[in-house]
């Protein structure tokens, strides 16, 4: 197998890897804001400042895997 | 944290920009930090519809169909079809973008660790319990 066989197998798989990572984090992230919003609707200013924070980094490091799916692609062929 | 820290947080960085593209147009080239300045834009921009996102569709009193559906077709094209396009172009180089990109990120973190070390949001909290003593 050559090195671009191998970034084409490869290069799918990562970002597949990376999104099923962030969406899981997200999922998470949501699903925990949305209980403590309904535990304490008072404070939900405050936790969807902490849900924005954790979702832009989360989505931060997909469109890093997906900046890399681009760079790498123009490798393959 | 407060409500209004996101749009501190992106008024930051804009600041940060105007002051990267002076500089590092000076000491690294127009082209160098132009990449950097766009990659922190479009890390505001995706920070600031993010922020309109999920104000409007995670909330006690229910989605606000209207703004998240206008924010999730405005957003998600924008960011990522922008994206494409910066990375491929051949003007940006893809590692400055990413390095304006991250900046948005770290004036975040840099604010909320300030924030911590200065315990601002303690200080809010007991200010908040003071008033409320008085009233």
């Amino acid at each position: 197998m050559d090195f671009q066989t191998a970034l084409s197998f490869a290069l799918p798989i990562a970002v597949s890897i990376a999104a099923i990572g962030s969406g899981l984090g997200l999922g998470k992230a949501v699903g925990s804001a949305m209980e403590a919003m309904g535990r304490q609707p008072e404070a939900a200013g405050k936790i969807q400042t902490g849900m924005i924070i954790g979702a832009a980094f989360i989505e931060a490091l997909t469109i890093y895997a997906l900046v890399g799916l681009l760079l790498l692609m123009g490798k393959i062929g | 944290m407060d409500i209004g820290f996101i749009a501190r947080t992106i008024k930051t960085a804009a600041a940060l920009g105007l002051l990267i593209i002076i500089f590092g147009s000076y000491y690294y080239g127009f082209q160098a930090s132009l990449s950097v300045f766009t990659g922190l834009v479009w890390g505001m921009v995706n920070l600031y519809f993010l922020e309109k996102l999920i104000r409007s569709a995670l909330r006690p009193d229910g989605v606000d169909k209207t703004t998240a559906l206008v924010v999730m077709f405005i957003k998600f094209p924008l960011l990522y079809a922008s994206g494409y396009f910066m990375v491929t172009s051949e003007y940006f180089d893809a590692i400055l973008l990413l390095i304006g990109f991250s900046v948005v990120l770290l004036v975040m973190v840099l604010k909320a660790v300030g924030r911590t070390i200065l315990k601002l949001d303690n200080m809010d909290m007991s200010n908040r319990k003071e008033s409320l003593k008085s009233v």
